[in-house]
């Protein structure tokens, strides 16, 4: 994992209170939503607002692809650099 | 008069868990002080803890060996003040124009707890979520009487109270620090010990509340390790008379 793909698994586990998760026990490519990780509905609503305050971006509510880039911590992360690259130009 | 029956009860409070410590509370009461203490709620698994508040884990801790993996029975949430530390964090969000955790959001209302309940012990009967006045006790065990009254073979009770951020100190005067009575009105399960028997009475009067030392739920837990008990409790109009049978 590179340094933006551990903040963004740290950020899930501090903002979902994952209390018997860490950091190693995701891997890049896990599935963040039903199967792996076992996340749900309101986990992605929390984490989409924690993602928006931490890396400063806007993620809007109805993205058609929204579905794909929370799917796992890799496609976050590349979400994340490409949505910081749209806010600063 | 109603007639309860108690059949089994659990109590939680700061630094007090155990059956003896309850039984050395009721001889001789203290306020426990309190640093955010709650229970484990160990048996949940992890990722279904959680979302659980301290006052959802405490409520849970009391209420959980009540009630049998077997069993159906309705519930009764009772607080008078409910989350109010959740309540206040969310308060504090809106006035500094933070959008508000959806989590938080969520599960701000009322029967939140009851609704939690439900999910994780698969309750899917009755479940009543009461807000009184300083007797909200009082109000939920009626509303267990009601439903035992309507077939229910036991209820299970669950009043808690929170202490609350400071930010309330000037209103609510009446939770010295955080507990959570949990009460099987009814029928007992099979491996249960001896069930008390109450009388409660409501006779109409006006006269200032009597003054209490400690919240009714609590005065409620000493007087059940008394054999013989009779508590009377007035609030405005409304004056309760508790009487333990033989």
């Amino acid at each position: 994992m590179n340094d933006l793909q551990r903040d963004i698994a740290q950020l899930i586990i501090d903002t979902l209170s994952l209390e018997d998760i860490e950091v190693s026990d995701i891997t890049p490519n896990m599935p963040l939503f039903g199967e792996g990780l076992g996340l749900d509905s309101i986990d992605a609503l929390e984490l989409a607002l924690a993602l928006q305050k931490r890396f400063d971006i806007q993620i809007a509510s109805d993205s058609r692809d929204a579905r794909q880039h929370f799917a796992n911590v890799a496609s976050l992360a590349s979400f994340v650099e490409a949505q910081r690259a749209a806010c600063a130009s | 008069m109603i007639d309860l029956r108690i059949a089994d009860w659990r109590a939680w409070a700061p630094g007090l868990e155990s059956a003896e410590a309850w039984q050395a509370w009721a001889n001789a009461p203290w306020a426990p002080a309190e640093q955010g203490e709650q229970p484990d709620c160990s048996f949940l698994p992890a990722m279904q803890r959680r979302r659980l508040s301290r006052m959802a884990r405490i409520a849970l801790h009391v209420a959980w060996p009540l009630c049998g993996d077997d069993e159906q029975l309705p519930l009764v949430f009772a607080s008078r003040h409910g989350e109010t530390t959740r309540t206040y964090a969310i308060l504090g969000d809106v006035a500094d124009r933070q959008p508000l955790s959806p989590t938080q959001f969520g599960l701000s209302v009322h029967n939140a707890i009851a609704g939690q309940w439900s999910i994780l012990r698969g309750q899917r009967g009755e479940s009543t979520a009461i807000a009184g006045e300083a007797d909200t006790f009082e109000h939920a065990m009626l509303e267990a009487a009601t439903l035992i009254d309507q077939g229910a073979p036991a209820v299970i009770v669950v009043m808690t109270e929170e202490r609350p951020p400071e930010a309330y100190a000037d209103w609510i005067d009446d939770v010295p620090f955080t507990y959570a009575v949990a009460l099987r009105v009814g029928a007992s399960r099979p491996d249960a010990g001896a069930a008390s028997h109450w009388q409660l009475q409501l006779s109409g009067r006006t006269t200032q509340a009597d003054h209490t030392d400690w919240p009714f739920a609590l005065d409620f837990v000493r007087a059940l390790h008394r054999p013989a008990a009779s508590l009377m409790h007035t609030w405005k109009t409304r004056q309760w008379i508790w009487q333990r049978n033989p």
